[in-house]
């Protein structure tokens, strides 16, 4: 496997959808390329910042008036099956 | 891990379609905010947002007696919380056209330019309020379609079977779209931090 290869599966091989086969050459590929290594690692990392990232949320106060509004239309939007 | 459905979706379909109060804070507490941070990336603007929130759940309400029995609740949310945005965005800048150069071709991804080892720094430097601030700008500056797919596979966890539905698009285009999406914030960030590496560390000047 070369540079070009390893950069093309390398989601694949993140992502575990690789076949025994490639992950195998893509891991020996690694083992040997310091430049392939520090992409995977930087990649890798990228990602779990970007996932451990505090997720925004709505504002409580503006939620709760969201919920109360939608329920009403929830429960007063006539049940056509009835 | 995927997030994007219950469990039990047919019976909770069923519980909605009876007005059931509690199946629809359920609902409304499982999905507001991921539909919230689906529409806020597209939009970058909190009342926005909650508008796509709020039209989405009123298009469930009016929908639930024509959704078929199988129907996926999350998917079928997320995708309705995506198009309302996208319409909002439209509206926002009618002249401009969003459907941006889709990037589907797996051959010619750009080669990484900064090789620079920045996995060691420390946390607080990692996580810092700047740095944050800096991968969500680069997160923002990632073209319309990429930016889709890595919003709802990396941060929302849905599957890649999952993104596809919501944005009706193959999944080999969300494989493509999320790799691709994934180097270019890798380059974003490893130009960021590889400044920090070499204050700290001469052997990597
Ligand atoms: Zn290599």
């Amino acid at each position: 496997m070369q540079c070009d290869d390893l950069l093309n599966y390398l989601s694949d091989y993140i992502d575990n959808d690789l076949d025994e086969a490639l992950s195998a050459e893509a891991r020996a590929h690694l083992a040997t390329c310091p430049n392939c290594k520090v992409v995977l690692d930087t990649t890798m990392q990228t990602i779990a910042l970007t996932r451990d990232r505090e997720k925004r949320v709505i504002p409580a106060a503006r939620r709760q008036q969201l919920f109360d509004q939608l329920q009403d239309a929830f429960l007063n939007q006539p049940d056509k099956t009835m | 891990m995927p997030e994007a459905e219950f469990t039990d979706n047919a019976a909770l379909l069923e519980r909605l379609r009876e007005r059931d109060a509690d199946a629809f804070r359920q609902v409304f507490e499982h999905y507001s905010d991921r539909l919230f941070r689906v529409a806020l990336r597209i939009l970058e603007d909190e009342r926005e947002a909650e508008g796509v929130v709020q039209d989405s759940f009123l298009r469930l309400i009016e929908s639930l007696d024509r959704l078929r029995g199988d129907a996926k609740i999350g998917t079928w949310l997320y995708r309705v919380a995506h198009n309302a945005a996208l319409d909002r965005l439209r509206r926002r800048r009618p002249t401009q056209d969003l459907a941006d150069e889709a990037q589907d071709d797996p051959g010619d991804l750009p080669p990484p330019v900064n090789l620079v080892d920045w996995t060691d720094l420390p946390e607080d430097q990692l996580c810092s309020s700047e740095a944050t601030d800096y991968l969500d700008q680069a997160v923002a500056g990632l073209s319309d379609s990429l930016r889709a797919v890595f919003t709802l596979r990396e941060i929302e966890g849905l599957s890649t079977a999952e993104t596809a539905d919501t944005l009706g698009i193959s999944q080999s285009a969300v494989k493509v779209r999320l790799h691709r999406a994934r180097l270019t914030l890798r380059e974003r960030l490893a130009d960021y931090f590889s400044e920090q590496v070499g204050l700290g560390d001469p052997k990597q000047a």
